[in-house]
């Protein structure tokens, strides 16, 4: 094995593009676990179904229920449609699969977001057929040349509408009432409740929230790969397994784990093996659990009482 | 309770006769599948539904079965009789594999590092093509022998599949009553307090994990004699939630659960057939209702019913405090 400094720098590019979604995604597990206790299995579905409804209004002729039609619009008027539809999906969410499970422990809300998930990727393949889409880049050239490397775009607008939304979720954390009321209801909802916040309607928010980031990722990573109905799943896969190796709960642990496992694989699909690519993530996801279950910046071990 | 046994027998012979009065193939076929599922679900039920280990990969370890039946049979020449005990002890080890590592998590940690084993036992099945021939699948696994009958047609392996169906029920139900069932029971209720009583929790929770596999392993590797053909895609992440789906559907620490549940929802497909692709939707959606309004599942909404019918209140084993009931709400 030999190593090559300009393909490892387009290496580290790509593997930090494909890490800061599997971050963003990470993020939006790690919000609602801290908010209510459970993990959403439909988080993989928050980046899927957002990307096919982009692709129905972006694509000149889009297949829908079998009928070929013509929603061709201006490419910001999809992407705000594409953001309202998705604030709405996330409170029929919270409504649907947590709402009427909230008191009944993690495991049946687990369940229902199986279910959502199942519910979801089969009324994808029903309403846009099974042929992939493909949504257009911003970009007119796949590759630009910097010096001797050859650099997507897309690679870079990932990884900086990347920084900017953890930039503005850092000042929405720390600087807005609303951020210190999702803080305070991740820390202890008991008390939350106690001292006057609205708690459901900050884990309707944080379910909101969640969906809008899965969204992002979903319109970023669309043009590099094809929107599928499977296209959500193995990203959210590995997401999660990042929010561990990360420290569950942690959200710095979250966007760490994500670029970590981002890169690992990337350099690993290429150095080792490509057909294991996918097995990468998780192969270091059972190593963290079983020298680290706490992972990089986690102290809990157990699960929330 | 005296009732029981005769009831239960009764059922046995009932449907040991449904291959003389059903003479549809087709319907054999699915009642095959049924009951070679309910075996899978019956082993996740002792995981999950006895001992509290959440596990998303039961559809690895019958994957695991199946390729060591189907490879043993057809690469090495074995009898079907030989290659099937080596399945369900292969799946075993590997469930001690898993299990020992995952003792140290519970809930959602527990069922990720189980779905990561699942996707990288897919993985290996699509890539290690010397063993298992890649995405293409084994084909040509002969049926088993059984004295001077070839179990090839349906209703012959109708059989089968049914003595290993009482077989594992016996075995899961011995397991349930005796003081194994009682130590898992006690971890899946609280395992500091099981740990306290003086239950080595350790060495039970890895009995769960053992004979989740191995239940597996044998459903996999009936199902590699029956289907004769094995592939990758039948051993994925969704199918694993379907057998999960299966066993809260019934009831996740009933054994007649598991097995309403494995042949309801296998019969379910063909009943929403005139759905076409929409069926798989409706099933998701399904879930949920089912998850919402029937938390102790079929076998706890028909002890709720039979109590309201005579005007008395459930006898305790019948209505079990399941996983999804409200008495375990914090107890995670």
């Amino acid at each position: 094995m030999h190593l090559d400094p300009v393909a490892d720098m387009q290496l580290l590019v790509s593997g930090l593009a494909i890490g800061s979604i599997y971050a963003l995604v990470a993020l939006g597990f790690v919000l609602i676990y801290n908010a209510v206790g459970v993990v959403n299995f439909a988080q993989g579905e928050f980046v899927m179904f957002p990307a096919y409804i982009a692709a129905s209004f972006l694509l000149p002729a889009v297949t829908v229920f079998g009928t070929v039609v013509h929603w061709q619009l201006p490419v910001l008027a999809v992407y705000a449609l594409v953001l309202v539809l998705m604030v709405v999906f996330g409170l029929l969410f919270n409504r649907i699969a947590y709402h009427p499970l909230r008191d009944r422990g993690w495991l049946p809300v687990v369940i229902s977001t199986i279910g959502v998930s199942i519910f979801l990727r089969n009324a994808a393949q029903l309403t846009w057929g099974s042929q992939p889409l493909v949504i257009p880049s911003f970009f007119p050239v796949d590759t630009v040349a910097v010096g001797p490397l050859h650099i997507r775009p897309q690679d870079l607008l990932i990884i900086g509408v990347t920084a900017l939304l953890i930039a503005f979720q850092y000042l929405l954390f720390e600087r807005t009432t609303l951020g210190k009321q999702m803080r305070a209801t991740a820390q202890d909802r008991t008390t939350a409740r106690l001292i006057g916040i609205r708690v459901g309607r900050i884990v309707a928010i944080t379910f909101v929230y969640s969906a809008l980031l899965g969204t992002i990722s979903g319109l970023l990573v669309a043009p590099l790969f094809t929107v599928t109905k499977e296209m959500g799943g193995l990203i959210a896969l590995k997401a999660f397994a990042a929010s561990i190796v990360g420290g569950f709960g942690s959200i710095p642990g979250a966007i760490v784990g994500g670029l970590a496992i981002g890169v690992i694989e990337t350099f690993g699909g290429f150095y080792l093996s490509s057909a294991y690519v996918d097995a990468i993530a998780f192969v270091i996801l059972i190593a963290v659990l079983l020298v680290k279950p706490s992972g990089i910046f986690g102290e809990r071990v157990a699960e929330k009482a | 309770m005296g009732r029981k046994p005769l009831i239960v027998l009764g059922i046995v012979v009932a449907l040991a006769l449904v291959p003389l009065v059903v003479r549809s193939d087709y319907v054999l076929t699915l009642l095959d599948l049924a009951g070679i599922y309910a075996i899978a679900v019956m082993g996740l039920g002792i995981l999950l539904g006895f001992t509290g280990q959440m596990s998303l990969a039961q559809a690895a370890f019958l994957g695991i079965g199946a390729y060591t039946s189907g490879y043993l049979t057809t690469h090495m020449g074995w009898s079907v009789w030989f290659a099937m005990p080596c399945a369900v002890l292969l799946s075993a080890l590997v469930g001690l594999a898993v299990g020992y590592p995952c003792l140290r998590l519970s809930g959602h940690y527990l069922a990720l590092a189980t779905i990561g084993f699942g996707i990288i036992t897919q993985l290996v099945l699509i890539n290690w093509k010397d063993v298992t021939n890649g995405s293409d699948g084994m084909t040509g696994i002969p049926p088993p022998q059984f004295g001077p009958w070839l179990l090839d047609s349906y209703g012959r392996d109708y059989y089968l599949v049914l003595a290993m169906v009482v077989l594992c029920a016996y075995v899961a139900w011995r397991i349930k009553t005796t003081r194994v069932g009682r130590a898992l029971h006690a971890i899946r209720e609280n395992e500091i307090a099981a740990r306290a009583t003086g239950i080595d929790a350790t060495r039970y929770k890895i009995i769960a994990f053992v004979l989740a596999g191995a239940y597996a392993g044998l459903a996999g590797s009936l199902l590699a004699h029956d289907i004769k053909f094995v592939s990758p895609d039948s051993y994925s992440f969704d199918q694993s939630v379907v057998f999960l789906v299966m066993l809260i559907l019934g009831g996740s620490s009933s054994i007649s659960g598991a097995i309403i549940g494995a042949l309801l929802l296998t019969m379910l497909p063909e009943v929403l057939r005139p759905l076409k692709s929409s069926y798989i939707m409706v099933y998701g959606a399904a879930v949920i209702a089912m998850i919402v309004f029937m938390p102790q599942g079929l076998v706890g909404l028909f002890a709720a019913l039979r109590a309201r019918f005579e005007h008395r209140s459930p006898p305790a084993d019948a209505a079990p405090a399941g996983l999804l009931g409200e008495a375990e709400a914090n107890a995670v």
